[in-house]
């Protein structure tokens, strides 16, 4: 029986009047991976920051090793956010002293800073030079540069804020391989994910919260599948097998012909039909989104031609697009489908201004009615629409982001990553609003790395790999193995 | 507790209300009766006009997330073109109407090497700055251009007029302009997207907003908007000067727009604000004048309150948060 290296007992923690941690108890064994899940908005987040010491808890205790945090300290415990804190133009041996740099007198020792930064990557057993420059890194050994820096500090737990959504399915699997040798090494992780599989994948133990309370918690064994966890999680039984409905499809209405654009893709032959739900898939570098960031007109050059109704289109700005009636939704949705500064109202009307308008001004009362109608849809929970959009949940912000590309009653859908943290309540519902819409016409192409996601939603999916068309394959020939092998260069 | 809370939100969103009003009262402390007499607040209103004017558009400028440093010497560029081609022409429509053409000219090349050449807003308008300056003071050998004909009364009326005798004319085309650019941030198209680009210009983009045209279209405003308070600063003294006119307004406006509350990285900001960030520096210049400080140090004092009013605006946010 492992001991228990931390617990918390019992911890209570409110901002302003609005409670998100009551009596929360969270035990954690020596040289485990632990899963913490949860819904956006559940506390997980906030409970791993009271024990990284990031926040202060209001009542409650901690146990580190078995004493008290107030002796202890939380020097022990490291915890990766989910954006990462590195400097891209500084190398990997410079981030990991950042702040703490080693030194001879009053100049650093730069010498002494690579060789403990080699020890530790050798340790890791990852091939890294100590010398590349972060910028230039892929985003698995950005995470690994963070976890070296961890360990460098000799963190006995570390916390793991959603490492995986950023990471193809070849990156993850490093990832996870560098997890169970730290756990071989006694350290312990607390893996807070919204990916259930992965979860039943590595994870020792789990712990799932709802509304700032445990409700349940045990070891993962045989009997833990995903779909109990998702049920744990929503709080009932969620599942994904009826999603998919068979539509007629119609005729063609995109259409990219020999498409390339310098070193992002080249010879891209690709068709969506008339209400058909297209995938696009692939690892990461593969080129779906610069394909379809050019489709939607955000790039000025490229080569080979974009038909729409067969008609061939010159997309160089995306207003021009949107006007033949196409609309995006970017990954990244913090950096690309947010506007932090404004409220959920204008973010959600900022792509429609145009179509709203009472001669030179803006008919703010239709604006209102078109915000209305997509929040009451998309079931957006949001009290007020004049709120910030940061006020919503992850899940939340993403539908807000679905219906300002909706609101431009657009008959293409281009939707990049749609699920990315998004937990498996909000997740189902964007698949539902997908397949409705398909329903009365509208077509979808939706790029994932989530082999899965296209399996279950998707009517034909293409396979990138380097910038090039691999495979297509319909529906019926659906295979996570075929998909994986054409998105590894492979033949099928 | 909760009434306390959406004081500070108060604070923090009308900032510069506050601060105008904080000053005011000091003013009318200090000095009650030379300060709060209508011929002394009227003459803080007319002094600041020009500035006021050429504010708006350097707040449209601030909140797409750019600046333009330029707009002094644009201000001599075409007030200079406006009084030649009145001259010429004995027109008053005309100089005008070339003097704002001119204007908007100026902004289309600086939006266009600002949006299609991906180059910040800073170096352009640096160079811009030189640029105009120097060619103007060459046509003009370093001098400047007297309005004349026959209908130069006319022209210096513009600006030399009193409403019912009472409020000088550049108020009010202040003011009205005023009202005009903050309806076309709050309620056109346009306008609203200008705060979409400041705040997140990708997002921005991928929402299907044509980035390019509309910051083009922003400095072309607030070209259009520099030429209008050329014309008054023109019709005002009857004269332009291409060595000295409008010197040091870029500095001025930066000031008034950032005293008014807009985040100098975009994506938030308010004309209101801009209006009272005007008034307040209005004020402060005022005061130092009746209160005799030397003229020498008048700068210093004006660059410490933009530093506290700044700083005053920091705090408040954090708090907020």
């Amino acid at each position: 029986m492992a001991k228990t290296i931390v617990e918390m007992r019992e911890i209570e923690k409110s901002f302003n009047e609005n409670k998100v941690l009551r009596k929360v108890d969270f035990k954690l064994k020596e040289g485990s991976i632990h899963a913490l899940l949860g819904e956006n908005g559940t506390g997980k987040t906030t409970l791993m920051n009271i024990l990284g010491g990031v926040l202060p808890k209001d009542s409650g205790s901690i146990l580190i090793d078995g004493r008290p945090v107030e002796e202890t300290g939380h020097g022990m415990i490291a915890f990766i956010h989910q954006e990462l804190s590195l400097i891209n133009d500084l190398n990997v041996y410079e981030n990991m002293f950042l702040g703490r740099e080693l030194k001879k007198g009053i100049f650093i020792d730069r010498k002494a800073m690579r060789e403990r930064t080699e020890e530790i990557l050798k340790r890791m057993d990852v091939e890294l030079s100590p010398d590349a420059m972060v910028g230039e890194l892929s985003a698995s050994y950005k995470q690994i540069v963070e976890i070296a820096g961890a360990l460098m500090q000799n963190a006995k737990v570390i916390i793991m804020d959603e490492p995986t959504t950023a990471l193809t399915d070849v990156e993850i699997s490093h990832i996870f391989k560098l997890m169970r040798d730290l756990k071989a090494q006694g350290v312990s992780i607390v893996f807070i994910s919204h990916k259930l599989n992965e979860v039943v994948e590595i994870c020792d133990c789990y712990t799932v919260m709802r509304d700032g309370v445990v409700v349940a918690t045990g070891e993962v064994t045989e009997e833990t599948t995903e779909n109990k966890l998702a049920g744990y999680m929503v709080g009932k039984e969620l599942s994904y097998d009826d999603l998919y409905e068979t539509r007629e499809v119609g005729d063609v209405i995109l259409e990219l012909k020999n498409l390339s654009r310098d070193r992002e893709f080249k010879d891209i032959n690709m068709n969506v039909r008339k209400g058909e739900i297209v995938g696009v898939t692939g690892l990461l570098g593969d080129g779906r989104s610069e394909v379809f960031e050019t489709v939607y007109g955000c790039n000025h050059s490229y080569e080979g031609s974009i038909l729409v109704d067969g008609k061939a289109a010159v997309l160089h700005t995306t207003d021009h697009a949107q006007k033949l009636g196409i609309a995006y939704v970017p990954r990244d949705r913090k950096e690309n489908g947010i506007i932090k500064d404004m409220s959920v109202a204008d973010n959600m009307s900022v792509s429609v201004l145009s179509m709203y308008r009472k001669g030179l001004l803006l008919d703010k009362k239709r604006i209102s009615e078109s915000n209305r109608k997509y929040v009451k849809e998309l079931n957006i929970k949001v009290a007020d629409l004049n709120n910030s959009i940061t006020s919503l949940s992850g899940g939340n912000q993403q539908k807000a982001v679905l219906g300002k590309a909706l609101g431009s009653e657009p008959r293409i859908v281009i939707l990049d990553n749609p699920t990315q943290g998004v937990d498996v309540g909000a997740k189902l519902e964007i698949y539902n609003i997908i397949m409705g819409l398909a329903k009365q016409g509208v077509s979808f192409v939706v790029l994932s790395s989530e082999a899965h996601e296209i399996m279950m939603l998707c009517d034909r999916t293409y396979v990138m790999f380097h910038g090039e068309v691999k495979a297509e394959l319909s529906r019926n020939d659906f295979s996570e193995e075929r998909i994986m092998v054409a998105a590894t260069g492979g033949q099928i | 507790m909760n009434k306390k809370f959406n004081m500070k939100k108060f604070l923090s969103e009308n900032s510069a209300v506050v601060a105008f009003v904080l000053l005011f009262v000091i003013a009318v402390c200090l000095k009650n009766t030379t300060f709060l007499n209508i011929r002394n607040l009227t003459n803080i209103l007319l002094n600041n006009s020009i500035i006021g004017i050429v504010a708006l558009g350097m707040t449209l400028i601030i909140i797409t997330g750019g600046i333009d440093l330029s707009v002094g010497s644009q201000l001599a560029a075409t007030g200079l073109f406006t009084i030649t081609v009145f001259n010429q022409t004995g027109s008053i429509f005309l100089g005008i109407a070339a003097g704002i053409a001119m204007g908007m000219v100026m902004g289309l090349a600086t939006g266009a090497l600002v949006a299609k050449c991906s180059i910040p807003a800073f170096i352009v308008t640096l160079g811009t700055m030189s640029i105009y300056r120097s060619v103007a003071q060459y046509f003009f050998k370093g001098g400047g251009i007297l309005a004349q004909g026959d209908k130069v009364d006319a022209f210096v009326a513009i600006s030399n007029t009193r409403l019912f005798g009472a409020i000088p004319l550049p108020i009010l085309y202040w003011l009205i302009l005023a009202v005009i650019i903050g309806v076309f941030s709050n309620r056109v198209a346009t306008g609203r997207r200008i705060y979409a680009i400041g705040s997140n210009e990708k997002a921005a983009k991928l929402s299907g907003i044509n980035v390019d045209r509309v910051k083009i279209a922003t400095y072309m405003i607030s070209g259009a908007l520099v030429a209008a308070a050329s014309v008054v600063e023109a019709s005002r003294l009857g004269s332009m000067n291409s060595a000295s006119s409008g010197t040091s307004y870029e500095m001025d406006a930066i000031a008034a727009v950032v005293i008014g509350g807009t985040s100098m990285s975009g994506g938030k900001g308010k004309i209101i604000g801009t209006v009272f960030g005007t008034l307040t520096l209005g004020i402060i210049d005022n005061m130092m004048n009746m209160l005799g400080v030397p003229t020498f140090l008048v700068s210093a004092i004006k660059g410490a309150i933009i530093i506290i009013a700044v700083l005053f605006q920091r705090l408040l946010d954090t708090e907020k948060k």
